[in-house]
């Protein structure tokens, strides 16, 4: 490719020609590559008549060009080409490390990167020197050198700082990885190997239970980023964070569903508050081994049941404490304009309904 | 007794349900990814697959489909940690006859397994609650009424599973036998399967299930 181009810039010194060609070349969608593949390409082992072939095509061509006669001059012609070439052998260092090409240079080794790139030096403070002395030799010859070994560095040590600029950006981004992987294992150490350890040293089979749930749900989060912004009041989510907690406050599983959309605004609060008392009042009293919590919000209602296995109670008889918590979850779901129901009997677990109306504006 | 062949890609986990229900069921095999099993239940023609929903190299989607496809008679029951709702409702679309989660007691595994054997569905409190919200009425109107909906029955059978009571506590709840709690949940899971709503697709690919 680089080769292809640096003899359209060539033909560019002919009034433009090469300009011309190129524009031709892309508007017609010629593939270059392909034209690579035809024979210009010196990476194809087996390339090297071809490449003597496309050279003495473009040789032809530029003496032809000469004798029509639209010709810049040999003064600026020759020396501009052997500028062009010498960065082009430069500039091609397919497949080869930025850190290998000055070493290259030197390398005894690598025998065709070595010859490309002090064939490329030569053509380039050739075609520069030759310049200097003959095409604007108007010019002051200290500001010419400064130019001309400015072009020259540039030309040879800038691929080169510009690798070592993206090698340094490639680095940079590896720190950053490494970064997250000792965050990763911090926030690994400070979770789930504690309670790996606490989970060994205890010997009652429910809390090792509530604990691996605890951490289990933790880790869900925490891998998979659920967790909502600071400030959401959604049902789904404070049910959710009212559940883990009482979790783990009573050493109880609790299995919590919510279906249908999601609810917001004055009634989440008094709601959420009721599940909570109904699921400590049945991981207090029931002695189930569990408490199932469903919500459900529909268009015009909310619901939520809390349901236990447990020995269940006769609603007539209830013991003075219980009436109490019965009496506080009915009663600040009335005071918010919605009801609650508790159905027990005696060995047959306990649910508790918590609804409210919902007005269609909502 | 019914045979058994266990996915999982936790070598742990398979352990230890194969210890907790080995005895009850038979276990015909176990295989820990996606390719071994596919092979390997060609190979022992179980009744019941217990498949893992998360694997690397496809999932349990993967090995439903691949098995489908020649063994139809094989019947999976999907099996994992609390998933994503549209990984679940995919793996059921795919045609796997159940879904529960890994807290299931054994004495439940073996009961569901049992279930799946008979053709019949199985429905943990967490699926319910999946396809109560897959099938909300808030929707826009079904192109096909006899798939895209539940019945007030159905709906009412599903919101007591997903409240956490057995097919047998519902049944006696909802005055009703046990078999037809499994006519209804059969049902649904038929409409699962076999509706066309474009809507439940978007509902999967959008719901974010807590």
């Amino acid at each position: 490719m680089v080769y292809v181009r640096a003899a359209f810039i060539t033909l560019g010194f002919v009034w433009g020609l090469g300009v011309i060609l190129y524009a031709a070349a892309w508007a017609s969608t010629i593939d270059l590559p392909s034209v690579e593949e035809a024979g210009v390409g010196p990476a194809r082992p087996a390339g090297r008549t071809t490449h003597l072939g496309a050279g003495m095509i473009l040789l032809a061509g530029l003496i032809m060009v000469r004798a029509v006669g639209i010709w810049p001059g040999d003064g600026l012609f020759w020396p501009a080409s052997a500028i062009v070439f010498g960065s082009a052998f430069l500039l091609d260092q397919r497949g080869i490390d930025s850190r290998d090409f000055l070493a290259s240079l030197v390398d005894p080794g690598d025998s065709s990167m070595r010859r490309r790139s002090i064939v490329g030096v030569v053509l380039l403070v050739a075609g520069l020197a030759i310049f200097g002395s003959s095409a604007v030799p108007q010019l002051g010859t200290t500001l010419l050198a400064v130019v001309i070994t400015g072009v020259g560095l540039s030309v040879l040590f800038g691929p080169w700082i510009w690798r070592l600029a993206n090698d340094l950006g490639a680095e940079r981004s590896e720190r950053v990885r490494q970064e997250e992987r000792a965050e990763m294992a911090a926030h690994l150490h400070d979770s789930v190997l504690q309670t790996l350890a606490l989970i060994q040293r205890t010997d009652d089979p429910k809390r090792m239970l509530t604990l691996a749930r605890h951490q289990e749900r933790e880790l869900r989060r925490w891998l998979y980023d659920r967790a909502p912004e600071a400030g959401t009041r959604s049902l789904s989510v404070l049910l959710q964070s009212t559940v883990d907690r009482l979790e783990a406050d009573f050493d109880i599983p609790i299995d919590l569903v919510v279906a249908g959309g999601e609810l917001e605004g004055d009634l989440v609060g008094p709601l959420v508050s009721a599940t909570g008392e109904a699921i400590a009042n049945a991981a207090k009293h029931s002695g189930a081994a569990k408490v199932s919590v469903y919500a459900e919000v529909s268009v015009d209602s909310v619901d939520v049941w809390v349901a236990d296995q447990g020995k269940g109670f006769d609603t007539a008889t209830i013991g003075a404490d219980r009436r109490g918590i019965a009496d506080s979850i009915i009663g600040r779901m009335r005071r918010h304009g919605g009801s609650a129901i508790i159905t027990s009997e005696p060995g047959e677990g306990t649910e508790i309904h918590l609804h409210f109306e919902r007005e269609r504006s909502l | 007794m019914t045979t058994v062949y266990l996915v999982d890609d936790h070598r742990l986990f398979l352990a230890g349900v194969r210890s907790e229900i080995e005895g009850a069921v038979e276990i015909v095999g176990s295989a820990s990814d996606v390719d071994d099993a596919i092979e390997g239940i060609r190979d022992a023609k179980p009744e019941v697959v217990l498949v893992d929903v998360h694997m690397p190299g496809g999932g349990g989607l993967t090995v439903i489909e691949n098995v489908i496809e020649t063994n139809p008679d094989v019947r999976f029951l999907a099996l994992s940690v609390s998933d994503a709702a549209e990984d679940v409702i995919a793996m059921i679309r795919a045609g796997a006859r159940g879904y529960v989660t890994k807290s299931i007691t054994p004495e439940e595994l073996i009961e569901a397994i049992g279930r799946v054997q008979a053709g019949d569905a199985v429905f943990s409190p967490r699926l319910a609650g999946f396809v109560l919200d897959a099938f909300a009425d808030t929707m826009s109107a079904p192109v096909d009424p006899e798939l895209d909906q539940l019945t007030p029955r159905e709906r009412e059978v599903l919101r007591q599973i997903a409240r956490g009571y057995s097919y047998k506590q519902v049944a006696r709840r909802l005055s009703i036998s046990v078999k037809t709690v499994e006519t209804h949940v059969s049902a649904v899971l038929r409409k699962l399967q076999l509706s066309n709503r474009h809507e439940l697709a978007r509902w999967a690919s959008h719901r974010r299930i807590v």
